[in-house]
């Protein structure tokens, strides 16, 4: 692993098209501000990998059985349930 | 009008159309991020569930399900960097997909951290990490029946 040393204020770039840097620093919380392109997603490590695990529960096999659901109560007024796309 | 002229009929067949159509993904969903293209799918019969299955592997799939009749107050914080990158304008443009763990026949349980949100006029979606997350589960129960 890489390990930089960084003041408050000072940044680094990944690729030439992230920055991030290192906004402030309180204690042992360290803020850090980031910049990358929409199309690289940037998320809290621990928050991702749940999701990650999450998602690799839940993929199945189309012809998989489903659960019988309660019939759902009346959709609330003004408030729509979409249709497909 | 003729009320013998009036044929009314339930017709299977047509409660058995299956309804579909194209997401992509630039981002892919977390932990699968090289699948980019899928289909959404919708059964009657297995309503509200529907299928989000891989464009060019129909083996594989996830099931989904939008949370308002089963989660009325949820309240998906979608981040703008988010928003900007599904193109949405208003909220109307947004579909919110959740998806299902299946765990067996007598219990299923949804993520409520990272919803499906899909821009209805451009089929662009994304696996979003609502800023909120703190507040859901990612194993929230769905009210099987005979469980609940």
């Amino acid at each position: 692993m890489l390990i930089l040393s960084r003041k408050s204020g000072e940044s680094i770039v990944i690729d030439g098209r992230i920055h991030v840097k290192i906004v402030r620093v309180e204690g042992e919380v360290v803020k850090i501000g980031i910049e990358a392109p929409a199309d690289v997603p940037v998320h809290r490590r621990e928050i991702y990998e749940e999701i990650q695990r999450s998602n690799q529960a839940a993929l199945t096999r189309q012809n998989a059985e489903l659960p019988k659901l309660p019939q759902p109560e009346p959709a609330k007024p003004g408030r729509t349930i979409s249709k497909v796309l | 009008m003729n009320s013998a002229n009036v044929i009314e009929i339930e017709e299977p067949e047509m409660t058995e159309a299956i309804a579909c159509c194209e997401v992509r993904m630039p981002a892919g969903l977390l932990g699968f991020e090289h699948i980019k293209n899928y289909l959404l799918i919708a059964k009657p019969a297995e309503a509200p569930f529907r299928w989000l299955q891989v464009q060019n592997n129909p083996s594989l799939a996830f099931v989904v399900i939008e949370p308002l009749y089963f989660v009325p107050d949820y309240r998906p914080d979608i981040p703008q960097p988010d928003v900007d990158f599904l193109g949405l304008r208003s909220p109307e443009d947004a579909v919110v997909y959740n998806i299902v763990t299946v765990h067996g026949p007598r219990r299923a349980t949804v993520n409520l951290k990272g919803p499906v949100v899909i821009n209805r006029n451009t089929g662009v979606a994304k696996q979003v990490v609502i800023a909120n997350a703190v507040e859901y589960s990612v194993q929230h129960p769905l009210p099987v029946n005979g469980t609940v």
